[in-house]
């Protein structure tokens, strides 16, 4: 756009630092301090962390669900997200509108709605006992299942609309060309819309999983603190154990997973491509 | 916790500029108060109002949890800038180790012989004064079941009822002592009390993060009896259910919460007398009528209706179980890690 590359430079510099000393830079002296050990810099904080069999356990656990909640995003998100596209200039505005609403509610109200809904005497139970499929409510709430639903809700928007703005750049005749040639619609997503659209399935993917591993008031509030988390583990270490070494090493860890996530998307989309 | 706080941190901060950024206008002088975030309006109607129109001066509070207010002070040890920190005690113990605070000179304090003597000193060298205390028991809906022991939290019929504290929270290990000492535990690893929490794991609803969620359960339904600190005993009240407060044969646990001065505090002067101002009868009369804070002072004479809601009068105050401000601040990580190996998995 430029003629001189230097004014482009220029333009970025101040965001550049701005974000360099007001993020990078905290960021890199607060996750040093995994490194910080009495005798200087080393790796016994890690040592410990990977040597304790609880802190193992918790780690898997927290992928999984990480895991999960990206699978279930991914796949309710291509389905709304093509028919947003599908809906036309008109309605796709409207539609992408709401989709947004509820980022723009507080995640704490959200997840405490859920409370209201999936209670004992929530609208759930209210319709389970009352069409008879079970004499007493279920408990839902408080369940691995609660934090699921949970995430998915508090994280589906954001797939969406990665799913859209990457869908929407597709030429509107990619899909007439390959029914016109012969593919069922299985073929048509899996060989045509899939592959055309990765790159909003891997921006899509990582924002889910960055943000359900990451996600600290929904599995305290709807999990009821039953089983822990790597992040509960990390609230841990602070505001109780009082040490911030172990706690940058969870730190580290969980922005390690987001970008690992990441570069695992990232190559399986292109492979898929070849 | 610190979502709710953070909309009065930056006020507090645009405060602080503010009063900054004046030096001309502003010639009054500032107290800065680090306290938790609960009740502030009602704290700023009772007790900051009427002293900052006493003192001449301004108060300026931060507030957040005990862990980021305790780190916040370290992080400023050479250069405070907090005066006053109202903490619970093992905090205020752990600051003290850290040599954070300072001593507080008694004979300073007009109001300090009308404590109750728990407040006195309650940890050690006079590092703090207590200005509150609150029990802690079960609360249970009295139409369901009846309880008199902590042991009944073990009923059959309270299976898939019951809330108790996170071990993370101020009620957690006070819970775990009740608990332990009922089930004839012995060790101060609480080895027992935690034991018998994991048998009924599966029983519990949640263990809760923040106290205020134990109101919504009950006023839901979802649990029958929880474990609370006596400050959310009001808010429970006004559910009109037939919700009681147990008084275990056990008897009951609880805490105490303190004031101390930071080290080197710029405004010592500021400081005695805003702590002085908040043992006085009236400043304890006026946040217990409001049921922000149980008295700590002797003197608060309470009609029966408020003395109900708060835990207030000599012998229940005797009575109170607590875990010395030592204990904890020793044996917290290792209840934790206990719990978690236990409990959490």
């Amino acid at each position: 756009m430029f003629d001189d590359r230097r004014i482009g430079m220029a333009l970025a510099a101040p965001a550049a630092l701005f974000v360099a000393l007001a993020f990078i830079l905290p960021v890199a002296v607060l996750l040093s301090g995994g490194f910080a050990t009495p005798e200087g810099w080393g790796l016994s904080r890690w040592v410990e962390f990977v040597g304790d069999p609880l802190a193992r356990e918790v780690f898997w656990r927290t992928v999984k669900l990480g895991a999960l909640v990206t699978l279930a995003c991914a796949v309710l998100g291509y389905a709304t997200a093509l028919a947003i596209v599908d809906a036309g200039p008109s309605w796709k505005g409207r539609w992408s509108g709401l989709v947004m609403l509820p980022l723009m509610i507080s995640p704490v109200a959200r997840t405490y709605a859920w409370i209201v809904l999936l209670g004992r005497t929530g609208l759930i139970n209210q319709a389970i006992t009352g069409l008879g499929f079970s004499d007493e409510p279920l408990r839902l709430l408080f369940t691995e299942t609660a934090v699921f639903i949970g995430l998915v809700q508090l994280f589906l928007p954001l797939m969406v609309l990665s799913l859209v703005s990457a869908l929407e750049n597709l030429p509107a005749d990619v899909v007439p060309a390959a029914r016109v040639l012969g593919a069922s619609w299985p073929t048509v997503f899996f060989k045509v819309l899939l592959p055309l659209s990765r790159e909003g399935l891997v921006i899509g993917g990582t924002l889910v999983f960055t943000g359900s591993v990451t996600a600290y008031i929904t599995p305290a509030v709807l999990g009821g603190s039953k089983v822990l988390m790597l992040e509960t583990l990390l609230y841990q270490r602070v505001s109780v154990h009082n040490d911030f070494a172990s706690a940058s090493v969870i730190a580290l860890i969980l922005i390690a997973m987001s970008v690992v996530t990441h570069a695992l998307l990232r190559r399986a989309a292109a492979a898929r491509a070849r | 916790m610190s979502f709710m706080h953070r909309p009065l941190k930056w006020l507090a901060a645009g405060l602080a500029l503010a009063v900054a950024a004046l030096p001309a206008l502003a010639q009054e002088r500032t107290l800065v108060v680090s306290a938790f975030g609960v009740s502030q309006d009602l704290l700023r109607k009772n007790l900051y109002a009427p002293f900052e129109a006493k003192c001449k001066c301004k108060i300026v509070v931060n507030v957040g949890n005990s862990a980021d207010r305790l780190a916040k002070m370290e992080a400023r040890k050479a250069n405070p800038e907090v005066d006053v920190a109202v903490l619970a005690d093992f905090s205020a113990l752990e600051a003290a180790t850290k040599d954070l605070i300072e001593p507080i000179d008694v004979s300073k304090l007009k109001n300090y012989g009308k404590l109750h003597e728990m407040a006195k000193d309650p940890i050690g060298n006079h590092m703090g004064v207590g200005y509150t205390y609150f029990a802690t028991s079960i609360i249970y809906r009295s139409d369901k079941v009846k309880i008199d022991s902590w042991r009944d939290l073990w009923k059959p019929e309270l299976k898939g009822r019951i809330a108790l504290p996170n071990i993370t929270t101020t009620q957690g290990p006070t819970m775990l002592l009740m608990v332990d000492k009922a089930w004839g535990g012995t060790t101060p690893d609480f080895a027992t009390g935690i034991q018998k929490v994991s048998e009924i794991k599966g029983g519990v609803v949640t263990f809760y993060e923040r106290a205020a969620q134990v109101v919504q359960l009950f006023q839901q339904d979802e649990v029958h009896a929880a474990v609370v600190g006596r400050f959310n005993w009001p808010l429970v009240k006004k559910l009109n259910m037939p919700i009681a407060w147990a008084t275990p044969k056990e008897g009951l646990t609880g805490g105490i919460n303190v004031l101390v001065i930071a080290k080197n505090a710029k405004n010592k002067d500021l400081a005695y007398a805003f702590i002085d101002e908040w043992l006085s009868t009236e400043a304890q009369t006026r946040l217990a009528m409001d049921l922000v804070d149980s008295p700590a002072n002797k003197e608060v004479k309470l009609p029966s209706a408020v003395a109900d809601v708060l835990t207030y009068g000599k012998e229940t105050v005797a009575g109170l179980n607590l875990i010395p401000p030592t204990q904890m601040l020793l044996r917290r990580k290792a209840w934790v890690d206990g719990w978690n190996a236990k409990i959490a998995r």
